[in-house]
């Protein structure tokens, strides 16, 4: 992996916008670069060509007239000559600031005939700069101009330099070579003015692009990002804020369509909260006014078992039906009445600090005349000392005799097992029986309400079918789990785990829910 | 024989309590609405008031706030709704206990029984609490020596906390003691312990200077209630 800063990553990760400008200025740059390279290379040819053009026609002007000029001058003596040459030649150079030119006349080498004359060299021109390979090619096309470009060093720095040679035959002296080298340091200027230009031109380009595209993606992003934050908002729970819709565009439809989607959902979820609060309230009442009318006919059964010595067997038979139907009929309005309190979320936990064990115990003292009646051996297998934890030992008791219950209900008159244990986070209890058990079909709608696992079977305990939805949301309250394994004829495993401390988390609890002793 | 006004709207419900009460061993009369309640309540002189607070047209409170105006008569309310404010409602008006819907006769005669044993206190102990002197066998409480009015049900809970100064009630202790709660394994109806906070509070605002900042009925957090005396 590359060095990537973390940070960075991260940043480029969170905010759209950076990486909108980020790639935008990227491709302009890469844009600008090959258009600024091609416009570069174009200008800086096209500038050396027409000065080529130029230079070649001026020395071809020159040289015909100073070949000219010598050949006029046939009959001249030395002396003559030289002089002439010497005027001549200077004649030629040039020091404007836009063309400086040089000139030298050298002796073609290697003539033994004719009449030796000083070579004039312009001043400042080192002759040695006119390359070997030059010359050759001069004195091989005497009839043609020869030319190359070369490097001059002019000071400290080098100038892009042209050198033009030509044949000449002068009278008397011989064959001679003239060279014209030309400074091109002015097209150079003007070619690194016009690529500075285009450098800062394109600088001051990529940072307009990005400034634009950070302003144009800012107008596109803010209505985003403001769409995300009252999206979370709302779904945090707070169905109030909308977006601002300005203008007809796309970001205004987005906002409208958002803000007519939180409408609906605002009306939906009212209207639904309404009903369900309705639903609540309607249990709520109807199990209350069930109890007057309730109380008046359990009232009346008991005054009439208090006669019973006055009424025949079969109707001191059919009392203690009604009073057995009544007691059910109680318990199931008292169920049915928690379960509504749930639902309403109106239930408060009453937390103490109390010892685990204790409610064990309290809850077997209560089922112990069931498990009697069905021939149930009760084992228990506590820790010693007690076991500290905070809940309700109200609801947690209720919670154990329920699981107590339906263990003896379906353990067809084999023990039933209790184990508490604990460890740093959190205490449990598991209550074993090795009866029916369940398939998993069953076991995964064992807390639905008013679900039976055998619809046939005899109810002997006159459960409500809500006791388990009941045992899950108590443990539920305490932050606890409530679990369960099970495997036909074989039994179930009912376990619950509550943390020591309400705030308290746990990951593990202290029991195991498998079946591994038997 | 004790006397007992039943107060409850549903005839068949109140003609089946007085039933139940007569064949228990008490005198029993039954009233269906507020009004009749009051009239009945003059002229009966009852022991026990059996009140029904869901009355119609005349609210269940405004009789028990009527009641306790001029009378300590011991109070029992037979409420449906046991989860709502009525109770703390009811309580605060001015009832001893309550009953919730539906009732086992056996718990509802102990209930009465539970509060007409209050009336049979006796001993003859003073007991005295800073300013405030309790005289068991006189059923009086000065401060100061001026008299203050406080119910059976309230003389009885100053008694027992005055008793042993400093020593600690849980809430279930002082239910039992004072209420006459008898809590069986089995029994349906777990201890309230409302019942105790409202009855401190009532015995409190008649007690102290300031019943938010108590000095003779303290609050012992997560424990209970104990009587001090600064």
């Amino acid at each position: 992996m590359r060095k990537f800063p973390r940070w960075l990553y991260a940043f480029f990760r969170r905010s759209l916008q950076a990486r909108w400008v980020t790639a935008t200025v990227i491709l302009s740059t890469f844009a600008l670069v090959s258009v600024g390279g091609f416009l570069s290379y174009s200008i800086g040819s096209g500038l050396f060509e027409t000065r080529q053009q130029q230079i070649l026609a001026e020395a071809h002007r020159a040289v015909v007239e100073v070949q000219n000029t010598f050949t006029a001058s046939a009959s001249a003596d030395t002396e003559t000559l030289q002089g002439l040459m010497n005027t001549v030649i200077p004649n030629l150079e040039s020091k404007s600031a836009s063309s400086s030119r040089n000139v030298a006349l050298l002796r073609s080498p290697g003539q033994s005939t004719g009449q030796y004359l000083q070579s004039p060299v312009s001043l400042g021109l080192d002759a040695s700069l006119i390359p070997d390979s030059l010359r050759t090619a001069v004195r091989s096309h005497p009839s043609k101009l020869v030319y190359k470009s070369v490097s001059l060093p002019i000071g400290a720095d080098t100038h892009p330099g042209l050198i033009v040679g030509a044949h000449m035959e002068i009278p008397v002296a011989g064959a001679y070579e003239l060279y014209l080298v030309y400074d091109l340091g002015s097209a150079q200027e003007t070619l690194d003015f016009v690529q500075r230009t285009l450098f800062f031109g394109g600088m001051a380009l990529i940072l307009l692009i990005g400034a634009v595209s950070f302003y144009v993606t800012g107008r596109i992003v803010s209505p985003m990002r403001k769409a995300a934050e009252i999206s979370a908002q709302f779904a945090a729970g707070d169905l109030e804020p909308r977006m601002e819709v300005s203008g007809d565009d796309v970001i205004a439809a987005l906002g409208s369509s958002f803000n007519t989607m939180a409408d609906s959902m605002k009306s939906k979820i009212d209207e639904l909260s309404k009903v369900s609060q309705m639903q609540q309230v309607f249990v709520s009442d109807v199990s209350h006014e069930l109890r007057t009318p309730l109380t008046t006919i359990k009232l009346s059964a008991e005054l009439l078992q208090s006669r019973a010595e006055e009424l025949s067997p079969a109707a001191v038979r059919n009392l203690e039906k009604l009073a057995s139907q009544i007691s059910r009929f109680e318990s199931l309005l008292a169920d049915l009445l928690e379960i509504s309190r749930f639902d309403a979320l109106g239930v408060v936990g009453d937390f103490e600090v109390e010892d685990l064990n204790g409610v064990v115990g309290l809850s077997l003292a209560h089922i112990q005349p069931l498990a009697d009646s069905k021939g149930s051996n009760l084992e228990v297998i506590i820790p010693n000392g007690p076991v500290q934890a905070e809940f309700d030992p109200r609801r947690i008791e209720r919670v154990l005799r329920n699981l107590l219950s339906n263990a003896i209900e379906h353990g067809e008159g084999k023990p039933v097992r209790i184990e508490v244990g604990q460890n740093a986070t959190a205490v449990a209890v598991t209550v074993t029986d090795f009866g029916v058990g369940m398939t998993p079909a069953q076991v995964s709608r064992v807390f639905d309400r008013f679900w039976r696992a055998d619809p046939a079977r005899k109810r002997t305990t006159g459960g409500t079918g809500l006791g388990l939805s009941i045992a899950l949301a108590d443990t539920k309250l305490h932050n606890g789990w409530l679990q369960l394994v099970s495997s036909p004829n074989k039994g179930t495993t009912f376990r619950i785990t509550l943390p020591r401390k309400q705030n308290v988390l746990f990951s593990q609890s202290p029991l195991p829910l498998g079946r591994s002793r038997s | 024989m004790h006397k007992i006004l039943v107060i409850e709207d549903e005839p068949d419900m109140n003609e089946l309590i007085v039933e139940v009460l007569e064949t228990a061993g008490y005198k029993a009369e039954g009233v269906l609405d507020g009004i009749a309640a009051l009239e009945k309540f003059a002229s009966m002189q009852p022991d026990l008031v059996l009140l029904d607070v869901q009355l119609p047209g005349f609210n269940g409170l405004e009789i028990a706030k009527k009641i306790r105006q001029t009378h300590g008569t011991p109070i029992i309310m037979l409420t449906a709704r046991t989860d709502s404010e009525d109770i703390v409602l009811g309580l605060e008006a001015g009832a001893d206990d309550y009953v919730p819907k539906p009732f086992d006769s056996p718990v509802l005669i102990a209930r009465i029984k539970a509060r007409l044993r209050d009336l049979k206190t006796s001993g003859s102990e003073v007991f005295t609490l800073g300013p405030i002197t309790i005289d068991v066998a006189g059923h009086e409480v000065r401060k100061d020596g001026v008299r203050l009015q406080l119910t059976p049900l309230e003389f009885k809970l100053l008694e027992t906390l005055a008793a042993t100064p400093g020593e600690v009630f849980s809430r279930e202790e002082l239910l039992i003691k004072v209420w006459g709660y008898k809590f069986e394994p089995n029994d349906k109806f777990k201890p309230d312990t409302r019942l105790v906070n409202v009855h401190v509070q009532r015995l409190r605002s008649k007690i102290e200077e300031d019943a938010d900042t108590p000095h003779f009925v303290l609050t012992e957090r997560g424990i209970g209630y104990k009587a001090g005396s600064n």
